[in-house]
């Protein structure tokens, strides 16, 4: 018997039966092996119905058991065990069961493959483990390391990065550039043939655990196929030769608030595929980011990095259940209960948000609630299954977020012990943005319609919770003599004459935390903040538009145009520089003084851009299609753009981002994907102006106001 | 997102909205004063949303009376200060 240690690649279904796992082993192989495993899920429901279904299924190859099983709202059922040694089956079977018998309640039914055998063995994706072989099948398999482990020793990926030369959407690309370890080279497009036995001679050659493209799902991947297909040259991406690539859909979501539109992908095996432009949040943590979600979550990285944080929350909580015998409905089957209105109307509120008092502040230290909403589930046992009730065992949402909340504290506090320089702190940083994501989300998904443990009360609970933490808080600073500035769901501005150093404001973090039983952060201390106004009434505060310089100089700005995704490039530029102008400013008082030359600096913008000196790419705007191009009564200027694509043969579909630049012509814009240029005379500079000027006026607005609050009593 | 209960700042624009017809019939002075009350009474929605009362209007009206309170308070000490410094 053999025996392997390494790191656990990819796990996924195979069509003969049993699993795949591909391991990476200390030796540098990648070992293909195969392994037994039988997966199960559950019906309930009245017994003559159990009994046909029972009939139904008996003939087919799976195995069938009466047994109770845990629900986490109804207690023990009696259920209907169904378990076959064939997981690639589990759909096919599931969906006949489910279509001849609708009324019936299903269980375990739609569970990723790597999130059983992850809940089963222990061993986790991108861990270490130990397999005890017999020729290519897994007898044994020893977990050596944990998802929770702060510092698990890096899997030493071999990474290929494939880049056309332009974005496929807006021209047809000449070359890729191959980049793999120190080499770096194109292979021309001009012959698919031989393109793709240059692709395939590199695949063969590289052996990539990783393929890292751009425009990989929605362009290139669909192109090897239809080349393949043309030059009758096979290329199977995949290092499962057996496989064929996974292909989804494209479609457009509505999620947040927003219209979202996700590209078609494309999913390999025994190695993975990540499309750097077709991903959630992976620019804000990259791969590391996505590695660590992988990791906690046990959702494939192909999937974690395509997928929102939510679904990766919905994993960790089916993985919790799994542990803990609980079932997991095919569908939701919490619905609100009923209440009064006015117990409506004292449920039904969010998270505390001040209106802040307008006007430059000196002095100002911003504190933070340390992940203030997966604390409160926590630390007051907040779950669907135990709202409402007194001493509950401890809840599947506590239990799962619990280590999560360490993970991400500790990972937190290093971070805070290390120079900014230390290698590690990038990655560092990347890893606790990642898990920060999937606790902020966790939230939502107790309200989330859909989600299979959320109770709408429970959500309300957390609210309810948050908003009384923080009048405790705002109490505790105003014993203390400070004036609450601002107060922002999880957040506190204050200020006390006197105070400036971050040392001033340790008693009043100590006496809040000590009160409301939640860490408390200092994020920082303002040399200066502006809480801005309306822009349609300027005496009327807005309570997520601020922007300060801390004592270090370093600048936060939140709900300016700065931060907006459809600003362009140049002004935000702009802004940016003028807000870097105004940090040189060390008190409110000073500010003043700086407004000149912010002035001065937006007049030479101005003249840069009158003169042709502003990079065309520079001026793009980027607007979302909010609803399809025939629901608009007048068009939106991002519609305006669809249509001029439209006209060209362009399939535009809702959600899709649109490229535009403002031009003197017909319609005012000019579509950024347009195969012909904007002639640069044509630019609306006047258009580009305004935007500037409003942006301009944002920063140095504030200093009409500067005054400190007014301490009346 | 998902609420049922719609949020205070929704509930004073709705009722801003409804008394339209009544700043309409103000004189151009008396709008601006009247737009002042309402931009009162959102200096303290949080405070509004957390009375929890039936009628939300019933509270913002108590905003408003409470920055005029402020503004009162705040003249009255200019007028002892300059009262004080001119003997």
């Amino acid at each position: 018997m053999g025996e392997a240690t390494g790191w656990l690649l990819d796990v996924y279904a195979d069509d003969e039966g049993g699993i795949v796992l591909w391991l990476l082993t200390d030796n540098d192989q990648r070992l293909r092996l195969r392994m037994d495993f039988d997966v199960t899920f559950y019906a309930a429901g009245e017994f003559s119905l159990l009994r046909q279904a029972w009939i139904f299924l008996k003939d087919k190859d799976v195995k069938l058991e009466r047994k109770t099983h845990r629900d986490l709202f109804l207690g023990q059922r009696d259920v209907l065990s169904v378990s076959t040694s064939n997981p690639a089956n589990i759909q096919k079977l599931f969906g006949e069961l489910q279509r001849n018998f609708p009324s019936l309640d299903y269980y375990d039914a739609d569970i990723p493959v790597s999130l059983r055998f992850i809940a089963q063995t222990n061993a986790h994706l991108l861990g270490r483990c130990r397999v005890k072989l017999d020729g290519e099948w897994v007898q044994t398999i020893e977990p050596l390391d944990s998802p929770w482990d702060i510092d698990p020793i890096p899997i030493p990926l071999r990474i290929l990065t494939l880049t056309p030369d332009c974005n496929p959407a807006v021209r047809k690309p000449k070359s890729l550039r191959v980049q793999y370890e120190q080499n770096n080279y194109e292979l021309k497009l001009a012959s698919s043939r031989l393109f793709l036995i240059g692709l395939k001679a590199d695949l063969k050659r590289i052996d990539p655990d990783l393929i890292l493209t751009d425009y990989g799902d929605t362009w290139l991947f669909p192109q090897l196929k239809l080349w393949s297909e043309e030059t009758g040259i096979e290329l199977n991406p995949n290092r499962d030769q057996d496989k064929d690539v996974l292909t989804r859909k494209a479609d457009s979501y509505f999620a947040y608030g927003q219209v979202t539109y996700r590209g078609a992908q494309t999913h390999l095996f025994g190695r993975w595929h990540i499309d750097r432009r077709n991903v959630m949040s992976f620019g804000e943590y990259g791969l590391e980011g996505a590695m660590e979600q992988a990791r906690v979550t046990g959702l494939g990285i192909q999937e974690m990095a395509r997928k929102s944080p939510g679904a990766g929350i919905t994993a960790m909580q089916m993985y919790t259940a799994l542990r803990n015998g609980i079932m997991i409905p095919f569908q939701k089957q919490q619905v609100e209960g009923t209440k009064t209105l006015a117990g409506l109307i004292r449920a039904d509120h969010g998270g505390l948000i001040y209106q802040p008092i307008i006007g430059l502040h000196g002095n100002v230290a911003q504190i933070d609630f340390s992940s203030m909403y997966p604390a409160i589930m926590v630390k007051h046992n907040i779950s669907p299954e135990t709202v409402g009730k007194e001493n509950a065992p401890e809840g599947l949402i506590p239990k799962t977020l619990r280590p999560l909340l360490e993970k991400r504290l500790m990972l937190k506090n290093i971070l805070s012990d290390l120079h900014p320089r230390d290698c590690r702190v990038e990655i560092l940083k990347a890893r606790a943005a990642a898990l920060k994501w999937l606790l902020v989300v966790c939230f939502g998904y107790l309200g989330y319609k859909n989600a299979r443990f959320g109770k709408i009360e429970s959500h309300e609970a957390v609210t309810a919770m948050s908003r009384e933490l923080m009048l405790q808080a705002k109490e505790v600073a105003e014993d203390m003599g400070f004036t609450v500035l601002h107060m922002y769901v999880d957040c506190l501005f204050v200020q006390q004459e006197g105070f400036h150093t971050p040392a001033d404001f340790t008693p009043l973090m100590s006496a809040i935390e000590e009160k409301t039983g939640i860490p408390i952060a200092l994020e920082g201390v303002f040399k200066w903040v502006a809480f801005l106004s309306s822009k349609r009434d300027a005496r009327v505060p807005v309570p997520n538009q601020y922007f300060g310089a801390f004592q270090d100089g370093t600048l936060k700005y939140r709900g300016i145009e700065l931060r907006r995704r459809d600003t362009t490039i140049w002004v935000r530029k702009i802004q940016l520089a003028t807000l870097k102008i105004l940090a040189r400013a060390g008190t409110p008082e000073e500010f003043a003084n700086r407004v000149p030359d912010v002035l001065a600096l937006a007049e030479n913008a101005k003249r840069e851009l009158r003169a042709g000196h502003v990079p065309i790419h520079e001026l793009i705007v980027r607007q979302k299609l909010s609803r399809t191009l025939d629901g608009y009564k007048s068009p939106s200027p991002a519609a305006r753009a669809a249509l001029q694509l439209q006209a060209k043969g362009r399939q535009i579909a809702l959600g899709q981002s649109m490229e535009f630049l403002f031009a003197h012509n017909a319609s005012g814009i000019h579509a950024w994907e347009l195969d012909e240029a904007l002639d640069p005379g044509r630019l609306d500079v006047k258009r580009y102006f305004r935007l500037l000027d409003r942006a301009i006026q944002t920063v140095i607005d504030p200093c009409k106001s500067c005054r400190v609050p007014e301490r009346l009593f | 997102m998902g609420r049922t209960v719609i949020t205070i700042t929704q509930q004073l624009n709705e009722t801003e909205s409804m008394l339209s017809p009544f700043r309409r019939t103000l004189r151009r002075s008396d709008q601006y004063v009247f737009d002042g009350l309402f931009a009162s009474a959102r200096m303290h929605i949080a405070a509004i949303g957390q009375a929890e009362s039936l009628l939300p209007f019933e509270t913002a009206l108590l905003a408003m009376l409470l920055e005029q309170s402020k503004e009162i308070a705040v003249l009255h000490q200019e007028l002892e200060r300059l009262k004080a410094k001119n003997g």
